[in-house]
């Protein structure tokens, strides 16, 4: 009985805060779903006549963010995808391999995403415009792999580090080679930690702006410069640019929830592993 | 054992050159661009003042009384809302690590700040939710009484609400990280103590603490990288003002770089954010695993 | 040419002239002979003289801005294209980056912008880096204008002032807009009063009708800083103090009694008047404020006419008077002077300049003009014609005086009367100094420093610019 009380006290708890921590977004749907006129009303109005127009804007109309979110989609999806292909083996090497000057290699992985992008903005635009990739997708998914690699692999790291060692001895005495045991002992092991490196590469990505204003153009439009067909120069049209935010918003939020089963079936595996069956 | 550990040693060369490959390749030049910049005289607006500068720009730098004070606002920003980011996230995670059921609901609801693009984050705070007498922040702190502030025109205010903007959407990534390495932790250890009568407290001092203590340094590490690095969020909500009562280090680099069109000295600037962000972060590194 | 001018004043409707044209073609019994003929009835309504497809099968692309005077622009392209046979991409660039989008591209003349929308300010600068062409060379050359047809000087002349560097021309102004009173004609009358023709008359206006109690508040101007926010604004109440940029001997001075004067007026008038959070507030801001009623006035471009008399938005159509600047103590009166203007990238192929320049005549001619305005098929239609034919224009004229009360008068005598094209410090090392001010007039507004102490603050710095 106590622990269902506690359970039900903490629950509520964590609820109110959650939900006073994403009123803005709450806000924002309401936003989205009322007339340009409606949203500056002061005393703010919870109660109107909900409209789903700008939604259609959004897709439809004129200021249509739909091949935006597309380029927004390939460009994302390859950079993730090639980050986790060479950085979860790396993160692998770092954490638990016996690897000459581990540290001093790790540390350089971390510095190399301390340099300020606002300072990378030059050099990449020289670098693109001499191969001639400005404005290309392999340009944008080039230039984003030097973000998101690092940053991958120390998250990996960290979640790798995690398991105890015992694993990998087990898989040794059982004459395992050191590939399979990679694949098939450890990686199961932090399957949760790819879920979120995932959730996060992606995302880094899809929201990124400074170097996709300066580094695409015409051909390819990530959605985060198509925000602005909202904030033109003489008005900010807010309850369309909710609606157009919400919805470059779904992508991510969808592969964060086929992540989260993901994360679920990790922790659940890693905990009867930690308690029990070994 | 000698050629297991030099198979081992050759595996691990394998699976981490390709990663190391590609990051020498994109950002050595870049780098090493910036560093010969600094040097220089680069402004777009005086061509023919350009050439080689030596060390000019960085005397001038420490003489600017802008950059100290952007020095000094840079610092209290990026500890107060890592701080803050990092004691939320863990409060939350710990609260939440308790009720297993219900987690995938509060993973869920975390990522929606975070994916929300910082361009329209600066400007909804700014407009939707801050302004004096049009917005809802100000219309709550009313309707209790506490009144109307000048959130982003004060110039202590705005430090406080570019910190609060940033805090609220990078926390959960704080939370998520954490709540994902606190449920991988044996539990096996947590029995052991319980057995003994450790106090719950003692628990998550003696045994959570130190088993996370590399994932908080990193998260401390990355969302430093992220705070240093912050601009689109600020720059929407406002523009590194009132005068520059929010201009971070790298907002006054990019106004130097951009705004100012003057590359060279922005260089420089840039040059120093990673020198500072590097020394930091190698001492935090150095602390992350007690071997 | 009598021929050709009737032409002109008929509304020919395309179907006609390519029917006439279908007729020709199959006479002539060859698919092509119709396109060609039907871009050369295109040519024909043009009715300049010069070979519009001499730049045939180039691709270009200009750099814009998400505003509704561009995409009217962007929806009548398909015009340009049949005319030209020239590719024509137009990318929509946000208002913060395109400047450094622009001269990333001039400086490391990758060439990816043939021509894109430029803040006049900015011409010095590129001029200095020889970044553009100059464009007389291409006024003059009767292959590639038709100086009748074109009719330069039709052109605002003030505008056409700012795109040029010492009397070169550099840039063709598209679309352009002048500051001037805005107020709530409702609110006016019932209180007697007419809009102000003094500075001080502005303030005491503002005085009668303030009432932030019932969330009325009487007047207000850019607040964020920015060298096109409230350097927007700033620099005219300094002309109306009399103030300069220059000294006698050539030397920015930006601390001089007139230009405290005038800063000590901006203040006074943001904080007695304007709401609170004024000091973040941009054009759209005011302009949102205007039109859900809670501005009683504000000064700003004319060009927001069109934002608040949009239904969708704005409460109060029907009740907007407009007025010229009022004058300041020295009985000067000098509205902002500002327009996109389009440069000929100097880093292009010899043809994919013509290209350009096709472009940049196509665009800033008087059918584009007129089509892209009073002519336009969509709800938004231009206000900020470039063209005083265009200004005088009967239709044009009835539509704009739908902004409100006296929008036409006051627009037209603002553009003839109170533009100075050296309203703002015309020099290359405009983005740094701009800046400069813009951060010191807010410090000075949010009581970060004293007026004084801002602009001597400001001083020491642009005295450190300017030397370079």
């Amino acid at each position: 009985m106590n622990k269902k009380i506690r359970d039900y006290t903490l629950t509520t708890l964590a609820t109110f805060i959650m939900l006073i921590w994403i009123l803005p977004l709450i806000w924002s749907v309401f936003v989205s779903l009322k007339s340009e006129i409606e949203v500056l009303a002061y005393p703010p109005n919870i109660f109107f006549e909900p409209t789903l127009n700008n939604f259609k804007d959004a897709i439809f109309g004129s200021l249509s963010i739909v091949s935006e979110l597309g380029d927004s989609f390939l460009i994302a999806t390859i950079t993730t995808i090639f980050t986790l292909l060479l950085s979860i083996p790396a993160a692998y090497a770092l954490a638990r391999l016996n690897l000459f000057g581990k540290k001093k290699l790790g540390f350089y992985v971390l510095a190399t995403q301390m340099i300020p992008p606002m300072g990378l903005v030059i050099p990449y635009y020289l670098i693109l415009g001499k191969f001639g990739w400005l404005d290309t997708y392999h340009g944008m998914i080039i230039v984003y792999m030097t973000f998101s690699l690092p940053f991958a692999i120390w998250l990996m790291v960290s979640f790798m580090e995690d398991i105890p060692r015992e694993m990998e001895e087990a898989a040794f005495l059982d004459k395992a080679s050191r590939m399979k045991t990679l694949l098939y002992i450890i990686l199961p092991q932090v399957k949760g930690g790819i879920a979120v490196t995932t959730i996060f590469t992606f995302m880094n990505a899809w929201n990124e702006f400074l170097f996709a204003v300066q580094l695409s153009g015409n051909k390819v439009r990530p959605v985060t410069i198509a925000m602005y067909n909202f904030v033109s120069v003489e008005q900010t049209l807010w309850a369309k640019l909710c609606a157009a935010a919400l919805i470059a918003m779904i992508p991510v939020i969808l592969i964060g929830i086929i992540g989260n089963n993901h994360i679920i079936k990790g922790l659940t595996l890693g905990a009867v592993k930690g308690g029990g069956r070994k | 054992m000698n050629t297991s550990s030099q198979q081992e040693k050759s595996f691990a060369i394998l699976l981490v050159s390709p990663s190391i490959l590609v990051l020498l390749i994109t950002t050595t030049f870049p780098i090493l661009y910036l560093i010969w910049s600094s040097f220089q005289n680069i402004n777009l607006s005086m061509p023919l003042n350009d050439g080689f500068a030596g060390l000019e720009n960085y005397i001038e730098m420490f003489k600017d009384k802008q950059y100290w004070k952007s020095f000094k606002l840079t610092i209290v920003y990026t500890v107060s809302t890592v701080s803050l980011q990092l004691l939320i996230g863990l409060g939350l995670a710990l609260l939440v690590l308790k009720i297993p059921k219900a987690q995938w609901l509060f993973r869920l609801m975390a990522i929606l700040p975070i994916v929300l693009a910082p361009v329209v984050v600066g400007l909804f705070w700014r407009t939707l939710m801050l302004t004096p007498d049009f917005g809802i922040v100000d219309f709550f702190t009313q309707s209790i009484g506490l009144g109307s502030y000048a959130w982003l025109s004060e110039p202590k205010l705005a430090v406080f609400s570019v910190i609060l903007i940033h805090t609220w959407q990078w926390t959960p990534f704080a939370f998520l990280v954490l709540l994902a390495s606190l449920a991988s932790l044996p539990s096996d250890l947590y029995e052991a103590a319980k057995i003994d009568r450790a106090s719950a407290l003692k628990r998550f001092f003696y045994i959570t603490l130190p088993l996370i203590r590399p994932v908080i340094i990193i998260i401390v590490i990355m969302r430093s990288m992220i705070a240093l690095s912050a601009y689109a969020a600020i720059y929407a909500a406002t523009r590194g003002g009132p005068g520059t009562a929010t201009e971070i280090l790298n907002l006054y680099a990019y106004r130097t770089s951009f705004l100012e069109v003057n590359f060279g000295y922005g260089s420089t600037l840039a040059v120093f954010i990673l020198f500072v962000t590097i020394s930091v972060a190698a001492v935090l590194y150095s602390i992350r695993r007690k071997k | 040419m009598k021929r050709k001018k009737s032409i002109l004043k008929k509304k020919i409707s395309r179907r006609q002239f390519v029917k006439n044209s279908v007729y020709t073609g199959l006479a002539l019994g060859m698919f092509p002979a119709i396109l060609t003929h039907s871009s050369d009835a295109l040519a024909a309504s043009f009715g300049a003289n010069i070979n519009w497809r001499q730049a045939e099968g180039s691709e270009i692309t200009v750099g814009l801005i998400p505003a509704g005077y561009f995409k009217n622009l962007a929806a009548v392209k398909s015009t340009f294209e049949d005319l030209t046979g020239v590719k024509l991409n137009m990318e929509m660039t946000p208002p913060g980056q395109i400047r450094n989008k622009a001269m990333l591209d001039f400086s490391k003349k990758t060439g990816m912008w043939a021509t894109n929308a430029t803040d006049p300010m900015f011409y010095y600068l590129y001029e200095a880096n020889g970044w553009v062409d100059r464009l007389d060379e291409y006024l003059e050359n009767p292959k590639l204008t038709d100086k009748k047809w074109f009719d330069y000087k039709d052109i605002q002349a003030g505008w056409r002032g700012t795109t040029s560097v010492k009397g070169v021309p550099y840039g063709i102004p598209f679309d352009g807009e002048a500051t001037c009173q805005i107020y709530r004609k409702d609110i006016y009358d019932k209180n007697g009063i007419k809009p102000a023709n003094t500075l001080d008359e502005y303030l005491s206006n503002a005085q009668k009708i303030h009432d932030p109690k019932n969330r009325l508040w009487a007047a207000a101007v850019r607040g964020m800083k920015g060298a096109g926010q409230n350097m927007y604004i700033y620099p005219s109440i300094l002309a109306g103090y009399g103030g300069k940029w220059f000294n006698s001997s050539g030397k920015m001075t930006v601390n001089t009694p007139e230009a405290l004067g005038a800063l000590d007026y901006y203040i006074k008038l943001q904080k007695s008047f304007a709401p609170s959070g004024v000091s973040n507030w941009n054009w759209p801001d005011l302009a949102d404020a205007f039109g859900q009623g809670t501005l009683g006035s504000y000064i700003d471009a004319n060009s927001t006419a069109a934002v608040i008399n949009n239904p969708e938005k704005s409460k109060v159509i029907g009740k907007i008077g407009y007025a010229r600047w009022p004058k300041g103590p020295s009985g000067k009166r000098v509205c902002s002077i500002w327009n996109w203007s389009f440069p000929i990238n100097a880093a292009l192929s010899p043809k994919d300049k013509v290209a350009t320049w096709l472009f940049i005549q196509w665009a800033c001619s008087k059918e584009t003009q007129a089509a892209t305005s009073h002519k336009f098929a969509g709800a938004y239609k231009r206000v900020g014609v470039n063209r005083n034919s265009v200004w005088k224009n009967p239709d044009f004229q009835s539509l704009m005086s739908k902004m409100g009360d006296n929008f036409v008068d006051t627009s037209i005598k603002s553009y003839n009367n109170d533009t100075d094209p050296d309203w703002r410090p015309r020099t290359a090392q405009w983005p740094a100094v701009g800046g400069e001010m813009a951060t010191a007039i807010q410090a000075a507004l949010v009581g970060e420093k004293s007026s004084k102490q801002a602009l001597l603050d400001a001083q020491t710095k642009i005295d450190k610019i300017m030397k370079g």
